[in-house]
């Protein structure tokens, strides 16, 4: 039993369509990835699953159930635009969001003590939250939606305005999570970001869902077509006939191969002629296409990002 | 209810210590009470003190006015007595003028026919002592009155009976509260309405935009609803405004029945309230404020910043103003039509209902269904104020129009 599912989901909001029929399934203790640019309709999507917006048509389900708010309780949401209380001390803040969600104050202490000690913020926790630093307010903010240890946590781009240290403690804490059997939803539109992180994904454009299924599934179906070269020397092998696109730095190429009938090119002819000219090849990958380059080709290279 | 309870307690705790909170509630009674103890002071002193002279060819009627001035009801000044007066007494007295030893002087002339009375000229030392000269002229009016009864036949005790001041004493019929001390607590309770209404009205309206702008909302609305989001803000910050309203009734309360107090301002501070009357002023007083921040709520939900707001505030104040101006036509004739329905129209029916049932008998059910229109409306204005948010803060950054603001009560 998926523990979200999008069906044919519809908000128009004045003239703009926000999200065009869109359906998917989160299946449980995987991380799923809502990809897309800026505008896409990724906040549109989750404000829609936790209720804050209701869809113009098209149901949603949340853990087997349409949507209640009793469920709500059992849902971690970290909106994009983080909000906290400014005059309020760190302490206070997390105790009284986690009452909103049904702890009460003893258990919401606690917890809220055992993560900052996590997250290495226990020295602040008594200050008031506006002289904090902004990423230590999203630390605060990140902890608050996990105190009531939720079984879905739906993060609204999580890693935006993080420095790279406190990403990876972040990235590192949701796939514990993730481990403890806990559903994990992010949107971010940075999808270098989760090729890693995710079990599986959607992709997002005006709107419209232009990709979806597990990282398995759609990078089986995209050929490992890309090449990517550290080189000294010649250049002329990138004038080689399968290749169909090439970009070049000074020293590096990043290749992309004919496909012919759906069957993944042959690099080695390549490597050849490079080799065979002189050209000093310091790397040579064969990889899959990235998820960027996947939504570029798909949506066919207009992202206003 | 227990969200809206949550949000009502951080509202309330966090205000509460703020450093403001505490100096408005302290710094406003001092400056009250300091003003008390001001007046009463000057207003002792104004039972003037002062030295003056008396000159005039008339012993009697300068010792009479010595006596009354000296001694009389409102009097306890210094009075020397020149009669006859010298050629030389005018520069002696411009000169005891001039080295302060002397406030004034009062110098009769006789009247040159026999019926007329003598002409007076009084030379303060300072032409701002007013207090000096109220005292000295009405202290020859009692004087020459009292004079002329006498002159008439009239017996000393006669002329003091009949020039005792008179006492009108109002009492209604089925009522013993005194007009006097109505009217103060009318004006009391919109004084605290309009000033509660302004400062703390306000204050749940800016902590919506505060919400809005930083942005802790959508964290909230992702856990409870909007309409317990608006009731707990209103409640929380409305009990902090009734917090310091109390505390200053009870300083208001405690100042003037001091001894201190009574004996400065000679005794005459005094409230007389019956209990059913502090029962209604505390409901209606909680209940139009309940009102009004409802309102502030609304306009919180449809402005996204502070000067937005300041441009729609008069929506508060003028309902409040109607009030006032309405007051005349119920004092006149409480118990007719226009006055019953003003009195029921919810945005009136704080201090128009209360004035009507400190002046006259008012039916029970209207006062129950004045309360529960109250009721009734509070609740209304906040589902409606609850709807704009809702919608409002996803469209956050453009001021809505009115036909967007009717849309949206449509959208769920």
């Amino acid at each position: 039993m998926p523990i979200v599912e999008l069906q044919k989901v519809r908000k128009v909001y004045d003239t703009k369509v926000a999200v065009n029929d869109i359906s998917f399934n989160i299946e449980p203790g995987t991380m799923f990835g809502l990809l897309g640019p800026n505008g896409s309709g990724k906040t549109s999507s989750i404000r829609m699953m936790i209720g804050i917006t209701v869809p113009d048509s098209g149901s949603i389900n949340l853990f087997g159930q349409p949507f209640t708010r009793k469920n709500l309780h059992r849902v971690g949401y970290l909106p994009e635009e983080r909000g906290l209380y400014k005059k309020m001390k760190v302490m206070d803040q997390l105790i009284f969001l986690g009452q909103l969600h049904g702890l009460n104050a003893t258990t919401a202490s606690r917890r809220a003590h055992e993560w900052c000690e996590k997250l290495d913020i226990s020295a602040s926790i008594h200050k008031k939250t506006e002289e904090l630093s902004k990423g230590m307010q999203q630390k605060i903010q990140f902890i608050s939606t996990l105190l009531h240890e939720p079984e879905l946590i739906i993060m609204d781009e999580p890693f935006s305005g993080l420095d790279p240290v406190n990403a990876t403690i972040l990235q590192d804490t949701l796939v514990d999570l993730r481990a403890q059997g806990r559903t994990i939803l992010f949107s971010t539109h940075r999808m270098d970001q989760i090729e890693k992180l995710c079990d599986s994904i959607s992709l997002i454009h005006n709107g419209n869902l232009v990709l979806s299924g597990t990282m398995r599934e759609i990078k089986a179906h995209y050929p490992r077509n890309r090449v990517e070269m550290l080189f000294e020397g010649d250049t002329g092998f990138l004038q080689h006939p399968s290749i169909e696109e090439a970009k070049t730095y000074s020293g590096r190429a990043e290749i992309k191969l004919r496909t012919v009938d759906g069957v993944a090119p042959d690099a080695q002819p390549l490597l050849a002629d490079a080799i065979q000219r002189g050209t000093r090849i310091n790397r040579f990958e064969v990889k899959e296409p990235t998820l960027e380059e996947i939504f570029i080709e798909k949506v066919g290279g207009k992202v206003d990002a | 209810m227990h969200n809206v309870w949550l949000i009502a307690k951080r509202e309330y705790l966090e205000r509460i210590r703020t450093k403001a909170f505490l100096f408005f509630t302290i710094i406003f009674p001092l400056l009250m009470g300091g003003g008390i103890v001001v007046e009463a002071v000057t207003s002792a002193h104004a039972r003037s003190t002062s030295h003056i002279a008396v000159v005039s060819h008339d012993q009697q009627l300068a010792t009479d006015l010595q006596a009354e001035l000296e001694n009389g009801k409102d009097n306890k000044m210094t009075v020397d007595v020149i009669s006859p007066p010298g050629t030389d007494t005018r520069g002696i007295l411009d000169g005891e003028l001039a080295n302060k030893s002397l406030d004034g002087y009062l110098w009769i002339t006789p009247a040159t026919q026999s019926n007329a009375r003598p002409s007076f000229a009084y030379t303060p030392r300072s032409a701002g002592d007013i207090s000096t000269k109220d005292a000295v002229s009405s202290a020859l009016r009692t004087v020459l009155v009292r004079e002329r009864l006498a002159h008439q036949g009239m017996v000393a005790s006669d002329v003091n009976s009949l020039m005792q001041p008179v006492e009108v004493d109002t009492t209604q019929a089925g009522k013993n509260a005194d007009t006097t001390s109505t009217f103060i607590a009318i004006y009391v309770l919109f004084f605290l309405m309009y000033f509660v209404i302004m400062l703390y009205g306000m204050n749940v309206a800016r902590s919506i935009i505060e919400e809005k702008t930083s942005r802790v909302f959508e964290v909230l609305l992702a856990t409870i609803r909007p309409e317990e989001m608006m009731a707990g803000k209103m409640l929380g910050v409305g009990s902090v405004g009734l917090t310091q309203v109390f505390i200053w009734l009870i300083a208001a309360i405690l100042l003037t029945s001091t001894p201190l107090v009574s004996s400065i301002a000679g005794g005459h501070v005094h409230v007389s309230l019956s209990a059913m009357q502090i029962i209604f002023f505390v409901v209606y007083f909680v209940l139009g404020f309940m009102l009004y921040a409802s309102i502030a709520a609304a306009l919180g939900a449809m402005t996204n910043s502070e000067q937005e707001l300041q441009q729609l505030n008069m929506f508060l104040v003028m309902p409040l103003a109607c009030c006032f101006f309405a007051l005349g036509i119920i004092v006149t004739n409480p118990n007719s039509v226009l006055s019953t329905v003003l009195s029921l129209i919810p945005f009136m029916t704080p201090l128009i209902m209360y004035l009507r049932l400190s002046l006259t008998a008012v039916p029970m059910w209207q006062i129950a269904l004045s309360i529960g229109l109250m009721l009734v409306t509070i609740y209304a204005i906040l589902w409606v104020a609850s709807r704009i948010y809702r919608v409002g803060i996803l469209m956050y950054g453009k001021k809505p129009t009115l036909p967007e603001i009717l849309r949206w009560l449509k959208y769920s």
